[in-house]
């Protein structure tokens, strides 16, 4: 209410949409990741709004990489643990 | 001369001035009249000035050019023009208004009670004393302030009255009455011995509220369709007020006022018509009739933003300030990138996903009207330093002061003392109030509103907030979710309230700004988007405290159009689940959660639900012609239209959903069949409540959130164990 600018929700709901034919070619399971890219985004909407940046999609795309690299990061440390005692080691 | 002391219960103009009740010490209620000149200004063009004091001098007024404060520009050369008659104010500013539209008007259009308190003191319901000559008052003064945490209570006499029925399902039969602990049941027929009857009631207690069910909508209007010669003010020579019904957009939708009736010399409340009476009852509805200065009457039927609209022109009166007609400030020029860092509202966070143990959830105490008042936000005084207090501070920081005292009464008292209801209801009220003057500051039409100081305080609050993130974070504690004035924070081994109060001192220590903590929960459940697992939801969560106590937003049973079936289902399986001392315990209830689910669905199959139970409260948002595809609200207004009964935008429709065609049922509207009861539909419902909250319970998803499942792309586990490599 009261809000002349589009909410950082908004936005990345706005850019799915421009984005539909792009998502409808993809395989469903390339679909099913890209719709895991944007929930990822929309995870940090608050960040990406801090930026007061004039393009949020690129907040929007670290927010994503930044979703990534947290993932990378556990599954990182599971195969360290069942690693643990075989003397294999991941190289960083 | 008579001296007489009491509560000032009602104020109206007459002929000469003003007519004033008051509720005497002694019992009696006095009417008394007192001369009350009153003052309006006009600003503008010269030229069109000297037209307008010439209008205004063959109406005989009193005109004088003065030099006035404009809250915006500073001083202004105004004509200043005083009528001895405050009734013939009114009439007299349209003529003129439309004679000169041209000129900025100040002071013309403010309610009378609070011109009166500007000028004597004494406020509607203010304990005064009065100097009586006759029936005239030659002086008052006040005895006590709005702002009294305890004020003496005023001994009114009630008398509650209502029909035997709904008059909308169908015409009453009789009208029950109660006053003190005595019921009387008057007949509506035959009309006259209505009238001998209700008269001689009205007569015999002479109350000073009448607390009707329906009185606005039907009671007063069927009085006056009847041609009673009955007169239910304490005022003989005046006739009631009624206001028409009106439907406006606000708050984003189409809101339904009824008519209203208004009584002269005592006040008249219909329960049924009054905005958020259930939410405070009538200690609220006197708090903020007390502190808005408004009188009882109007403060029933007004939203809260009419009352802080009321304190900001009484702060204005009194300061001198000029109170305008219509808002004159528009939105300052802006780059674009400025347009981008201040259009904003308060921080939302998006939660973690899943079940969550040992949560504390702590809030910031009224946190934008401390930021008003701590920081100097008005619009005359945002982007400014070194200024006194503005209008909008010194009209909060006494509202925010009672709150913060009611409060802290409230926490040293017994839940069961019998002052607590009272007390809640009172700061209820004063919530609301504070809770809508920063929607003011922002609101386009709000007469001391100005986006640019609306704006500071979203950015203030988002820094604030982000500072006690930072602040949790310091000591050790995971952010689980924050939103707008709360946090959700958590640390293992952290789980008694005494834990949390380094963070609180923290938090205060570093923002300035008090908090809270509201409780910690044994578990809480931020939920997932409906259409994809994978992304939170700002404001849809449950949870159980440690006294059991169970908090729940956003879910169905915090909805208006969920049937009351529905609502006792789900809450009844979130109660049962809420008995596990435990989060891990709370798995071994869930198979006999299922069967309170069950026994739900075998009542509505044998027709052991009460009808009302299952009705579907929707509010039409147009005019029922107005829909391509109608709705089932529509379905059922067009019902009720049908019947002769009239509906309006924003009237709420309560409905039952049947088989086939038109699929639903208008509540008034004949008898049901029972056997017509889509029970599918109502079932598909429950199952997409029950699921809400048994669903984040199943192993797959408890283990999820547990970190011990296998990671897919982006799932609440990959996040919670992220957080565990953070922490270590």
């Amino acid at each position: 209410m009261g809000r002349t600018l589009p909410t950082i929700t908004q936005q990345i709901s706005d850019t799915e949409a421009a984005l539909a034919r792009f998502r409808r070619t993809l395989r469903k399971s390339d679909q099913y990741i890209l719709d895991g890219m944007f929930a990822a985004a929309r995870r940090h909407t608050a960040a990406i709004s801090h930026t007061d940046a004039l393009l949020p999609f690129e907040a929007a795309l670290l927010a994503i990489l930044l979703e990534q690299a947290r993932e990378i990061a556990t599954l990182r440390q599971q195969v360290e643990q069942l690693n643990c005692g075989t003397g294999y080691r991941l190289v960083d | 001369m008579e001296q007489a002391t009491g509560w000032l219960i009602d104020l109206y103009p007459d002929e000469n001035g003003l007519v004033l009740w008051l509720l005497c010490d002694d019992g009696r209620r006095l009417p008394a009249r007192m001369s009350f000149p009153v003052t309006f200004h006009a600003a503008g063009d010269f030229d069109q000035l000297r037209q307008a004091w010439r209008f205004l001098q063959e109406k005989g007024l009193l005109l004088a050019r003065a030099t006035r404060c404009d809250l915006f520009s500073g001083e202004r050369e105004v004509l200043s023009a005083t009528l001895s008659s405050p009734g013939a104010l009114p009439g007299l500013f349209a003529s003129l208004s439309r004679q000169f539209p041209g000129l900025d008007y100040y002071d013309a259009d403010v309610p009378l009670p609070l011109r009166f308190a500007a000028r004597t003191g004494v406020g509607l319901l203010s304990r005064c004393r009065a100097d009586l000559a006759g029936n005239r008052i030659s002086r008052i003064e006040a005895l006590d302030t709005p702002w009294e945490v305890e004020p003496q209570p005023i001994p009114l006499r009630i008398l509650e009255l209502g029909p035997d029925v709904n008059p909308v399902l169908r015409p009453p039969a009789r009208l029950r009455i109660r006053y003190g602990r005595v019921d009387y049941s008057l007949g509506l027929e035959p009309l006259r011995a209505l009238e001998v009857a209700l008269g001689a009631l009205l007569r015999q207690f002479d109350p000073d509220l009448i607390l009707s069910e329906y009185g606005d909508t039907w009671l007063f209007p069927k009085l006056k369709e009847w041609g009673l010669g009955l007169n239910p003010n304490r005022d003989p020579d005046r006739e009631v007020l009624t206001r028409r019904a009106d439907s406006y957009f606000a708050y984003g939708q189409v809101v339904y006022r009824g008519a209203q009736t208004h009584l002269y010399g005592r006040w008249h409340i219909d329960r049924r018509n009054a905005m958020l009476y259930g939410e405070y009852g009538l200690e609220g509805v006197l708090e903020q009739a007390r502190v808005t200065g408004l009188g009882v009457q109007e403060m029933a039927r007004k939203s809260p933003g009419a009352g802080i609209t009321a304190m900001q022109m009484l702060t204005a009166l009194r300061t001198g300030v000029l109170v305008p007609v219509v808002k004159q400030q528009a939105e300052s020029e802006k780059t674009l990138a400025g347009l981008i860092a201040a259009d904003k509202g308060g921080m939302i966070y998006q939660p973690l996903i899943g079940v969550h143990k040992d949560v504390a959830q702590i809030d910031f105490t009224s946190m934008y009207p401390s930021i008003m008042v701590n920081f100097n936000i008005s619009p005359e005084t945002t982007g400014k330093a070194g200024l006194p207090d503005g209008l909008v501070p010194q009209t909060l920081r006494p509202l925010l002061g009672k709150r913060l005292a009611l409060k802290k009464i409230l926490g040293e008292l017994h839940p069961r003392d019998c002052r607590v209801k009272a007390l809640k209801g009172r700061a209820a009220a004063l919530k609301w109030l504070l809770v809508v003057c920063f929607g003011y500051l922002g609101y386009k039409n709000a007469r001391f509103g100005k986006i640019e100081s609306h704006e500071a305080v979203t950015s203030l609050s988002r820094e604030l907030l982000l500072q006690a993130k930072e602040a949790a974070e310091e000591l050790g504690f995971v952010v689980l979710h924050m939103y707008v004035d709360c946090l959700f924070v958590q640390q293992p081994g952290y789980r008694q309230a005494a834990d949390f109060n380094p963070l609180l001192s923290a938090i205060a220590g570093k923002t300035g700004i008090h908090i809270a903590l509201d409780g910690v929960y044994r578990w809480v459940v931020f939920l997932p988007s409906r259409r994809d697992a994978r992304i939170p939801v700002p404001n849809r969560y449950f949870g159980v405290f440690q006294d059991g106590e169970i908090k729940y937003r956003g879910i169905e049973a915090r909805r208006h159009d969920t049937p009351v079936w529905v609502v006792q289902t789900q809450l009844a399986v979130l109660e049962y689940l809420a008995q596990a001392a435990t989060l891990e315990q709370a798995q071994a209830y869930l198979p006999k959660a299922g069967g309170i689910v069950e026994q739900a669905k075998r009542n509505l199959k044998a027709g052991r639900v009460p009808v009302e139970d299952l009705l579907v409260t929707q509010r039409l948002s147009r005019e029922v012609a107005g829909y391509k595809s109608p709705s089932p609200a529509a379905r059922a207004a067009k019902q009720l239209q049908e019947a002769g009964k009239t509906v309006a935008p924003g009237q709420t429709m309560r409905f039952i959903y049947t088989r086939g065609v038109p699929g639903v049922w208008a509540y008034g509207c004949g008898a049901l069949d029972l056997r017509v009861v889509d029970a599918g539909m109502y079932i598909k419902l429950l199952d997409r409540a029950v699921q809400t909250v048994l669903e984040p319970f199943t192993p797959t998803a408890t283990s999820a959130v547990c970190g011990t499942h296998a990671p897919l792309l982006f799932t609440g586990a990959a996040r919670q164990a992220a957080n565990t490599i953070c922490k270590s």
